[in-house]
């Protein structure tokens, strides 16, 4: 059981959330010419500058693995530190890994470079000579361009290169050798050679790929053509579904070149093909807006900023920035922007109102009891997390129960400290919830109930004084009864787990519902953060208010994403844009 | 390098395929005079800075014979005309994918294209693409290595055939060749012999409707693999295939694939569930999530193996089934004698059945690790006690440090 540690910590690394906002524009092409990349990669002559991104993730986990050992005995003495931010704050899972030193320093390995990239036009003599000098096993052309394309050297040359190849083959380059090139010249926003580049393909080629047609409107929208390119955009459309990044790019032309009734055209058609946008593009949206003096862009923008509250999606740094600009741009309406935090009881530090409450509505509520109930407890076949019989006494014990406080996860906080005995630790937090005269639950499993050194029968029976208890079978899961319970006793129950639930909130069936089950469990998680046992248990404290964007009429609130700070999938920002209108 | 010196070669370069293909020629008079253009200003100024302005012009030059050429060999243009099929379509855009160099098949029929249009999203297309492409390649080796096989055979046979013609008359020899037609001939007797007197082991085919065809096509090779292993065996199981709906999916794929065979096997295929067929009590379902440990082999049980690929993450499918029917479950060992290290614990169907049988055959369990794949384990463990009291001492003080509780269970259920 041990050995699985690495892994999810590992992977706790691998899924940071940073879609398309820290990348440059440049670097999700560089996926096009990855399939060629790998040919080289492990080539012993030739290692390369830039590390692919594959590459590195491998070398963690290759050297989290290596360090495993060391990290066992370091990691039993590391607690969460009580100072610690919020369970769900943006940053606050960046901040528990690095408490982990084994995670800190891995020099890449040194850079070798045997070819230097040359950073003038070179001659086909001097090419002739280079590829003399070039032994891997991809030829050399396609090999040397895409150096090129990754350093972004300038196209001359790359040009001097196609030229060369050019001469060599009959005046023909090949289809790869000009995309890259395209690549480059997008890249340098070299205009007239993207024209000219369209001009060719156009001749040479009755329908491009995918990763043409993108770096020829990306490439041709900030020209006259750019109508050009929503022709590409509808050629692409016949074979396969444009990317976010194809309508990103043609909703930026439209509205550059001032053809507002286009760039929303584009976005609907997007939203049809249930795309999330870029919030590039929507900040574009808002950027224009600056100008625009109409009530409909208005209304369309409110929309955007709907649809943001929708979807839970924060805008970053910069587009908060112009989500201000806009509004206090309003002509007439006199808003006025703040850049706040939130105070624990829900206020805004701005402009002191309460912002939105982490409770559901009733009907949500009711939405989600039943969906836990169908989906997570029983999910098609109530035989794989439990039994008939054993969801039948579990009811029949729920219903006759009156409504608790607290649902203990048994188990979870049994094993908190692993210096103590699990039994003691149990009966020391049911004790003090008990003295707070609150009604406790406690979910375990039967196993716990057998007398070891690990688990005394006398302590548990202080436990089950103090606490009712559900005891669920070995095999049975215990934390969808967890969830249960909380959710049927109502909206005044919390649940005392450190568990994030990941698993079972991938049980529901879709992206509203977890995002349900997320708000719910941000109001409803008690998580100890007590570091030594016997000591008074504190909890992280629960969020009183919602952290998503949200309306009174004459107010705004935005929570968004600092440029520097790593928020994982699962967290909230902290920071708020604060707006409202001067009456 | 100076350019001074190495200035006539390009001209040799040029001249060869220039005196090679004719048809092309007005093409290279043209290129070869931008050469000389560009070349000869380059031996007056030798400095390279000083050269730019007509290397510029010189850069240019392919851009003109890649418009002209087209125009000679007469393509069409980059039409967008509204009545085109789709399918075409997408036969172009594959084809653009493999002059990118992308992992796609070069040649591809109507129905794959018609499948690829079929997929939801662009992954499983990409998906699908890459599978064909790699189908491709490797019906390519196999043809090459054929032809090889063939052009050494005729080399051999060429070289020996006088030779051989002169040796063979005079050899006594006991037996004929037919030892593959006696081999099957012995594997049928003892394959009767197993369907009368042979311990039954029981393939739960009932899992049908958990997986996707892909997934069901590798459950049916693994289903043949271990019936062939069977067969060769000392003393064979007597296999049931339980649950085994009649002109159901599994049933179709296991005609096409045994064809005449199929109603030849020496062995029980059966519509009826296998708690039908043998008393509750004597059955062991063998799954990975369950419990209990399986520590030695029994004569006088029926063991249950849920013919089930599972790449869908579908954890605890076949205890749920145990559970439902009320039965014993086991899982092998492995903890105990493998240090694992990566991959699931869910074994192939094949690997199953070769562990199993030499577990039957008196085998240690050692000897029936052996198949366990090697890339899964990094070794056996010694087993003493004092090492097992070790271990289970870690598991419980470690293991719930300091990570939440569910997700390491869950983990450890999967495996």
């Amino acid at each position: 059981m041990a050995f699985y540690f690495t892994g999810i910590r590992s992977f706790l690394k691998l899924w940071k959330s940073n879609p398309y906002l820290g990348v440059g524009p440049g670097h999700a092409y560089l996926s096009l010419f990855l399939k060629d990349y790998y040919g080289i990669r492990n080539h012993r002559w030739f290692s390369l500058k830039p590390m692919s991104p594959q590459n590195t993730k491998a070398m963690n986990l290759l050297i989290a693995k290596a360090r495993y050992g060391r990290k066992r005995d370091e990691g039993s003495n590391k607690k969460v530190s009580a100072d610690s931010p919020h369970l769900f704050a943006a940053g606050a899972a960046k901040k528990r890994s690095e408490m982990n030193p084994q995670s800190k320093d891995h020099s890449l390995p040194p850079v070798r470079n045997i070819i230097q990239l040359p950073t003038k036009p070179l001659n086909s003599e001097e090419w002739n000579k280079l590829k003399e000098d070039f032994k891997g096993k991809t030829n050399f052309e396609n090999w040397i361009i895409l150096q090129m394309v990754k350093c972004h050297s300038s196209i001359d040359v790359a040009k001097s290169v196609l030229a060369w190849v050019a001469a060599n083959n009959n005046g023909v380059v090949g289809y790869n050798l000009l995309v890259k090139y395209l690549y480059l010249c997008v890249f340098h926003k070299e205009t007239a050679e993207i024209i000219d580049v369209y001009e060719i393909m156009k001749a040479r080629y009755k329908r491009l790929e995918s990763g043409g047609y993108t770096l020829l409107i990306r490439g041709l929208m900030h020209t006259d053509r750019w109508r050009e390119a929503l022709l590409l955009l509808e050629d692409l459309k016949k074979v396969i579904i444009p990317s976010k990044m194809n309508y990103n790019d043609c909703i930026l032309g439209a509205l550059l070149h001032q053809d507002v009734n286009v760039a929303w055209k584009l976005y609907q058609e997007l939203l049809g093909h249930d795309i999330v946008p870029m919030l590039e593009t929507l900040k574009a949206f808002f950027d224009f807006g600056k100008g625009v003096k109409d009530d409909e862009y208005l209304n369309k923008l409110q929309d955007i900023l709907l649809y943001l509250r929708n979807n839970q999606l924060y805008p970053g740094e910069s587009f908060a920035h112009s989500i201000k600009t806009w509004f206090e741009s309003i002509p007439g309406e006199q808003w006025k922007g703040h850049f706040t935090t939130i105070q624990q009881s829900g206020q805004c530090l701005g402009c002191g109102k309460t912002v939105e409450s982490i409770c559901l509505s009733s009907e949500e509520y009711e939405f989600l009891k039943e969906r836990i109930m169908k989906d997570v407890i029983d999910g098609g076949d109530l035989y794989r997390k439990t039994t008939p019989q054993e969801l039948k006494r579990f009811q029949n014990f729920i219903k006759y129960c009156p409504p608790f406080d607290i649902v203990i996860d048994g188990l979870n906080v049994a094993k908190m400290f692993p210096e103590a005995r699990e039994s003691q630790v149990l009966v020391d937090v049911v004790s003090q919830l008990a003295k707070q005269n609150l009604k406790v639950l406690v979910l375990g499993r039967k196993h716990m109930l057998m007398q070891n050194s690990r688990w005394r029968k006398d302590d548990m029976e202080k436990v089950q004084k103090q606490a009712s208890c559900f005891f669920a079978d070995n095999i049975s899961e215990d934390d969808p009864f967890l969830l249960y319970a909380t959710l049927h006793s109502g909206n005044h129950c919390k649940f005392i787990t450190k568990d994030l639930m990941r698993d079972h909130k991938a049980c529901l069936p879709d992206a509203k519902t977890q995002r349900l089950f997320f708000k719910w469990q941000q109001g409803h998680q008690l998580a100890i953060i007590s570091r030594h046992p016997g000591s008074r248990i504190t909890f992280q404290r629960i969020l009183s208010y919602d952290t998503v964007v949200q309306t009174t009429g004459d107010s705004w609130h935005i929570p968004h994403d600092e440029d520097l700070v790593e928020r994982y999938s699962y967290e909230v920002p902290t920071k708020w844009l604060c707006l409202h209108r001067k009456t | 390098m100076s350019v001074s010196i190495t200035f006539l070669r390009p001209f040799t370069r040029v001249l060869v395929p220039f005196t090679l293909h004719r048809k092309r020629r007005v093409l290279y008079i043209r290129i070869l005079q931008r050469y000389m253009s560009s070349k000869i200003p380059t031996v007056s100024n030798p400095s390279k800075e000083s050269m730019s302005p007509s290397e510029q012009l010189e850069l240019d030059g392919w851009k003109i014979t890649m418009k002209s050429s087209v125009q000679e060999e007469g393509i069409s243009t980059f039409s967008s005309s509204k009545d085109e099929d789709p399918l075409a379509a997408t036969r172009e855009l594959i084809e653009m994918w493999r002059l990118l160099g992308k992992e796609v098949p070069e040649h591809i029929s109507e129905e794959e294209l018609k499948t690829i249009m079929e997929c939801v999203s662009k992954s499983s297309k990409k998906k699908y693409l890459k599978y064909l492409y790699i189908r491709e390649k490797m019906k390519k080796a196999k043809q090459i290595k054929k032809e090889m096989k063939v052009a050494a055979k005729e080399q051999v046979n060429k070289d020996q055939l006088p030779e051989t013609t002169k040796e063979d008359k005079q050899q006594n020899f006991l037996f004929l060749r037919l030892w593959d037609r006696r081999m099957d001939i012995a594997m049928g007797w003892k394959g009767t012999q197993a369907m009368q007197f042979g311990q039954p082991l029981v393939f739960d085919m009932a899992y049908d409707d958990c997986m996707k065809p892909k997934e069901l096509q590798n459950a049916v090779s693994q289903l043949l693999e271990s019936e062939g292993w069977n067969r060769r065996d000392v003393d064979p199981f007597h296999i049931y295939f339980c649950n085994l709906k009649t002109d159901g999916a599994y049933h179709r794929e296991l005609v096409k694939r045994y064809g005449d065979k199929w109603n030849k096997l020496l062995l029980t295929a059966t519509e009826k569930s296998h708690v039908d067929l043998f008393p509750k009590d004597s059955i062991i379902y063998l799954t990975a999530d369950s419990p209990n440990v399986m520590t030695t082999f029994r004569h006088d049980k029926i063991y249950i193996v849920g013919s089930f690929v599972d790449k869908n993450m579908q954890p605890g499918a076949s205890l749920a089934k145990a559970k439902r029917l009320k039965l014993a479950t086991e899982c092998l060992p492995l903890d105990k004698y493998l240090q694992w290290d990566t991959g699931t614990k869910n074994l192939t169907l094949d690997q199953m059945i070769r562990i199993l049988l030499c577990l039957k055959n008196s085998g240690s369990w050692e000897e029936a690790l052996k198949f366990v794949p090697r890339r899964k384990h990094t070794g056996y463990l010694e087993i003493s006690q004092h090492s097992q009291d070790f271990v289970n001492r870690l598991k419980k003080s470690k293991t719930f440090s300091s990570f939440p509780r569910g997700s390491v269970n869950r983990r450890s259920q999967k495996n």
